[in-house]
């Protein structure tokens, strides 16, 4: 039973139409992973489900519950956590103040919020280290952590990651899709877009491949990492070539 | 030496207010990127509100101390409640729109409520009661009234609270984290809508309150009062670093000293010529304020 | 067509023109006085919608402008005896200095820090008019004389009226010129997008600066009249309220929208006399009705239309020699007698640091003359920070960019573009409210040769210019395939047609080096076929390419060389067909790879 069902989903800005109607699910304990070139609508589709891009037509459901025209911190408390490209942090704000924000919707319940945190310390021992520093003097790495950390505070039930290798080391891209894996293995759905294709392909279950705002191809992650139609629209150009 | 206690202590009164008044639009400002030219006038609505409450509790012989104490806070509630409707009906649909059609109508909104008051309270100067004593104390020379310490020590507190709002509550974390990113407190679930119409809220209660004090300082207050303190505030806010709290506060006390002391030494003809010179020169100096930070725009 | 669906606005004004000089021939003193009064603040408004309408900008202290206006003419009048039109120029020239006062500290500032420095200003030179006993304190001066006009004094109300209705219909054609120009064009550009104006070209600190003065001028002209109607003045004609309801006469009527501005200083001077009988409610009322009409309106009542200038047809474009792509380009390849592949551009060991993270570090390369280079990478490489860093859109902390042996570094953008030096942008950003024509003219304007003023009295010199501008541009948008989209508005083309109009607006400023961030992002396979076509177009024409992009087959088919950035430093850089092959390269760009057969797929691939 899919978690997050996507059905011709559009979305435009202004006059020009971006997503020409996606399908796309995610079930629980699953990686799904969008991959596409840039420019071909990934970013998009995650903002629409997530609400911060209003949806044009097809109809977005979260676990039976639709989310068209829900508002962004709406779909937030219904369970769907979103990792925005770049990772948003509010850098002036401490670690630990991110952290705190994240769990914003349990703001009355201090003693389990404060469980919580401890237990993204635990998952994120270097944070730990950091909990005073301000957010944006930290290194690319542990601002992915502070992002990742920032959206799990709540136990989402689905988790969006947008392009979380950008300019992050090789081993510092091993070690979050790592943790990306165990919270798949521990039942939650994640939603993974990337750049990195053949990394990504690896780690996920399924995967779709997005050109121009439309879904060319679907299919298990093994299978697609094998096929050649995926290395070409990947990079780009002509799907037949 | 006692010439200038006298006027130190002046300009941290006046900067008092003006520090008070200056928080409403770099909180506002902040979160919305909006100047709210109407907050000015916020602060003679929260005069005029203290006024009424203040002479019907003088009417019943209530105590002082306690007719003072309601009716800041009656007007506190009351303006902060002006402030979100405000907010609601004449700058949240606009939030989207060019950046001029929302000033305008903020520049309407500030003829409203000048206009508003003149059509309840007429054209002429309302009196505080004096419920405050004018006694005082001469030290060094200078002639310091409890109205002015109460005034500084209430305003210092009120910061105080402030600060300790925006940095130890759950709300106050959540409106700086607005001001940097907007997309990404809504992720965290935070309710824009709801922080913006806070801010508004507190922004135009602190004004009440300066406006009430006004009224106990000067003792007179009129419907137009609200556009010389409101344009002295909203320099102080840029002084400061428009969106920055602290440099908020300091920018009032700063814009408060260099009136009274222009005042004194030179001619309170000239005080807002020398006021905006400063600001101007500080600006080309330091082009985001004293406490701004430098924007970087990404491309 | 466009042009014919347009609803006919110059003969609407003209009439109403008419009719307005027409007016005292019908009506009471006491309407014509009133009419005064619209005309006055239409003058000023005009003058304030160059500020506010035009750039974009924000003045919330114009009355300061009408004062200097005013009072330049009443001293001139009551101490120097000079008669009113001997004081008009001294009344323009002065208020035009203090634009330029006002404008030089908001150079460096913040849009929303205007609002307060004008503010300022404002407020100073009514303190100033106040305090000073040369302007008469607060009781101002009097006995200012009237105009005289063959040898009678306009002193009539309807004289007075007539004479304003003239100072109009001046100021009219005065703004309509200017808004035409280039520099009309500049403004309108500084106001959808300051970057990317600034990015073909237009020197925006200048451009804002010189719109203040032209503001300030017109300001001047109505002070002027203002004394000579009234003969006396005080500093409570000159107050903050006054700056307030200019600006809002701007703003409601519609920004930038003469008829609106004129239509703005109807209603907005004209209504409260309308609405006197309502008395006390008058003012409350007229607040309402502005939050209300701004609600509804946000664009304002008559809002702007698109302007148009006509591009010429094929036939004509191609008429003049002098503007095909080809022979702009060549020209300017001729004028460089560089030696066949000498490097255009040398890039060495520059490094941008950005709050402690190095976005790029130590990078060099060169680019040659008439090749296709093409940086690639995986996202966050520091590709376009290295592209702001050659445009001097971000100056490198460390390093030096060398330009036909010359340094770029610490130089503005426009004079980047000036030198030779174009770029598109990687999200795109057009003038969307100018035409696809106009966009692309505006690539153009650096290089006019006629002064502005040739250009707005429409000498022969300046209109054979204009026509070769207007060809060459019809030609560059008949190169990248949108001569039919001409008149349309930029922001109304589809995806890639905005990408290709980005490429024309900065292929119009002739550049040797033509600066491509990511062209194909969000284009279909077809488009980007045709893109590629485009790119090798370009090359032939002389121009040298350098282009950023992640579409592997786009890049692998049209660059001579590539460059690999990761992580901020340069980590491989040779031909299509070595990059391809190079491990280190399919490690940073594809992801660390363990399994080897992937690495041939990546061949296969290209």
């Amino acid at each position: 039973m899919s978690l997050l069902v996507v059905e011709g989903l559009r979305v435009g800005y202004g006059k020009v139409e971006v997503l020409h109607g996606i399908d796309l699910t995610v079930a629980p304990g699953e990686i799904v992973a969008l991959l596409g070139s840039n420019g071909a609508g990934k970013t998009t589709t995650l903002r629409a489900l997530s609400g911060l891009e209003p949806v044009r037509g097809g109809k977005v459901v979260l676990g039976g519950e639709s989310l068209n025209g829900v508002k962004a911190h709406r779909i937030t408390a219904l369970g769907l956590a979103h990792v925005p490209e770049r990772r948003r942090l509010f850098s002036p704000l401490t670690v630990e103040e991110n952290l705190r924000l994240g769990g914003y919707l349990i703001r009355d319940q201090a003693a389990e919020l404060k469980r919580r945190m401890e237990t993204m310390y635990a998952l994120f021992p270097r944070l730990a280290e950091r909990r005073l520093q301000l957010a944006g003097t930290l290194s690319g790495g542990e601002q992915q952590m502070v992002a990742i950390a920032r959206a799990l505070v709540l136990q989402p039930r689905l988790l969006v990651l947008d392009e979380p290798s950008m300019g992050l080391a090789p081993l510092i891209v091993r070690s979050i899709f790592g943790i990306v894996k165990r919270l798949r293995d521990e039942g939650m759905a994640v939603l993974l877009v990337e750049q990195n294709a053949r990394q990504t392909l690896r780690i996920a279950d399924r995967a779709y491949v997005l050109e121009s705002g439309s879904i060319l191809i679907h299919g298990a992650a093994a299978d697609l990492a094998l096929d050649p139609r995926v290395q070409a629209a990947y990079l780009g150009g002509a799907a037949a070539a | 030496m006692s010439e200038f206690l006298q006027l130190l202590v002046a300009g941290l009164t006046t900067g008092s207010f003006y520090a008070l008044i200056a928080l409403g639009y770099t909180m506002v400002y902040g979160i919305v990127r909006l100047i709210n030219f109407a907050h000015g006038d916020i602060f003679m609505v929260g005069a005029f509100l203290g006024w009424t409450v203040l002479s019907a509790l003088a009417a019943m012989h209530m105590p002082w101390g306690i007719a003072l104490l309601l009716a800041v806070l009656l007007a506190m509630a009351l303006t902060g409640g002006i402030g979100v409707v405000i907010e609601r009906f004449a700058y949240q649909p606009l939030l989207s729109a060019p950046r001029l059609s929302i000033l305008i109508t903020a520049l309407g909104v500030s003829l409203a409520l000048e206009n508003g008051v003149l059509l309840i309270y007429g054209p002429g100067f309302e009196t505080y009661p004096h419920l405050v004593s004018t006694a005082g104390f001469v030290i060094g020379g200078a002639q310091i009234s409890y109205v002015q310490i109460g005034i500084i020590f209430c305003s210092l507190a009120l910061m105080a609270a402030l600060y300790l709002f925006v940095h130890r509550t759950f709300m106050g974390t959540a409106m700086r984290a607005l001001a940097v990113d907007r997309d990404a407190a809504r992720l965290m679930g935070i309710d824009v809508e709801r922080v913006i119409q806070t801010t508004f809220f507190v922004g135009s209660a602190l004004a009440a309150v300066a406006g009430v004090m006004e009224g106990l300082y000067y003792t007179e207050i009129n419907f137009f009062m609200g556009f010389i303190v409101g344009l002295r505030a909203f320099t102080a806010a840029v002084l400061g670093g428009i969106g920055n709290i602290p440099g908020a506060m300091a920018g009032g006390l700063i814009i408060g000293l260099l009136e009274a002391f222009s005042a004194g030494y030179v001619s309170s003809r000239w005080t807002d010529v020398i006021v905006f010179a400063v600001l101007i020169g500080t600006l080309v100096i330091k082009p985001t304020g004293l406490f701004g930070e430098r924007v970087v725009e990404r491309m | 067509m466009a042009a014919a669906a347009r609803f006919p606005v110059a003969p609407l004004v003209i009439g109403a023109l008419v009719l307005a000089a027409a007016l005292p021939l019908v009506s009471s003193n006491y309407v014509i006085d009133v009419g005064l009064t619209v005309v006055t603040y239409a003058i000023l408004a005009l003058g304030l919608n160059i500020v506010v309408g035009y750039a974009g900008l924000l003045d919330l202290g114009y009355a300061a402008f009408f004062a200097i206006g005013a009072y330049t003419t009443a001293l001139l009048e009551t101490l120097l005896h000079l008669n009113f039109w001997e004081t008009i120029p001294f009344s323009m020239l002065l208020a035009g200095v203090s634009g330029v006062i006002i404008g030089f500290p908001t150079l460096r500032l913040r849009s929303d820090y205007l609002a307060i420095v004008t503010l300022g200003f404002g407020e100073i030179v009514r303190i100033i008019a106040t305090n000073l006993d040369i302007t008469g304190g607060p009781n101002g001066l009097y006995g200012i004389n009237p105009a005289r006009l063959f040898g009678h004094d306009i002193t009539s109300p309807k004289a007075v009226y007539e004479l304003g209705i003239a100072f109009l219909v001046v100021v009219l054609v005065f703004v309509i010129r200017l808004g035409r120009s280039r520099l009309g064009r500049a403004w309108t550009s500084l106001r959808e997008d300051e970057s990317a104006a600034e990015a073909v070209g237009v020197p925006t600190l200048r451009v804002k600066m010189l719109a203040y003065v032209m503001g300030a001028v017109i300001g001047g002209l109505g002070g002027s009249l203002f004394a000579a109607r009234f003969g006396a003045i005080d500093p409570t004609s000159f107050t903050y309220a006054q700056s307030v309801t200019i600006l809002i006469i701007v703003v409601l009527g519609g920004r930038g929208s003469l008829p609106g501005v004129i239509l703005g200083a109807i209603i907005v001077a004209g209504l409260p006399e309308a609405l006197r009988f309502i008395h006390l409610w008058r003012e409350f009322a007229f607040a309402i009705a502005l939050i209300l009409l701004m609600l509804v309106r946000p664009q304002g009542l008559w809002p702007a239309r698109l302007r148009h200038i006509a591009a010429p047809s094929a036939t004509a474009a191609h008429a003049v020699p002098e503007a095909e792509p080809s022979a702009l380009v060549a020209d300017e390849a001729g004028d460089v007698p560089a030696p066949h592949r000498g490097t255009l551009l040398e890039v060495r060991g520059i490094s941008r640091i950005f709050g402690g993270l190095r976005a790029v570090s130590d990078v060099s390369f060169s680019v040659r003359q008439g090749e296709i280079l093409s940086i690639i990478g995986p996202n966050g490489a520091g590709k376009t920070t290295v592209f702001n860093c050659l445009t001097g859109v971000l100056q490198p902390n460390e390093g030096s960019i060398l330009w036909g042996g010359a340094s770029l570094v610490g130089l503005a953008p426009h004079r980047v573009v000036a030198l030779g030096l174009a770029r598109t942008f990687q999200g795109i950003r057009l003038f969307d409210d100018m035409t696809v024509f106009e966009n692309a003219l505006v690539g153009m304007d650096h290089r006019y040769r006629v002064p502005l003023v040739t250009e707005m009295l429409a000498l022969s010199g300046a209109r054979r210019e204009a026509g070769r501008h207007y060809a060459a541009c019809r030609n560059w948008l008949e190169f990248v395939g949108l001569a039919d989209q001409a008149g349309m508005r930029a922001g109304d083309l589809p995806y890639g047609d905005q990408r290709r109009l980005e490429i024309a607006r900065a292929l119009a400023g002739q550049p040797r080096l033509l600066l491509l961030d990511e062209p194909a992002a969000g284009m279909n396979p077809t488009e980007k076929q045709s893109l590629m076509g485009l790119i090798r177009r370009i090359r032939d024409l002389g121009t040298t390419v350098l282009l950023i992009e992640h579409d592997m087959l786009l890049v692998m088919g049209v660059s001579d060389r590539i460059i690999v950035m990761d992580r901020g430093g340069v980590i491989a850089e040779g031909r299509p067909a070595e990059i391809q092959a190079n491990p280190r390269v399919i490690a940073a760009y594809l992801g660390t790879e363990e399994d080897d057969e992937d690495v041939g797929a990546l061949g296969a691939v290209a």
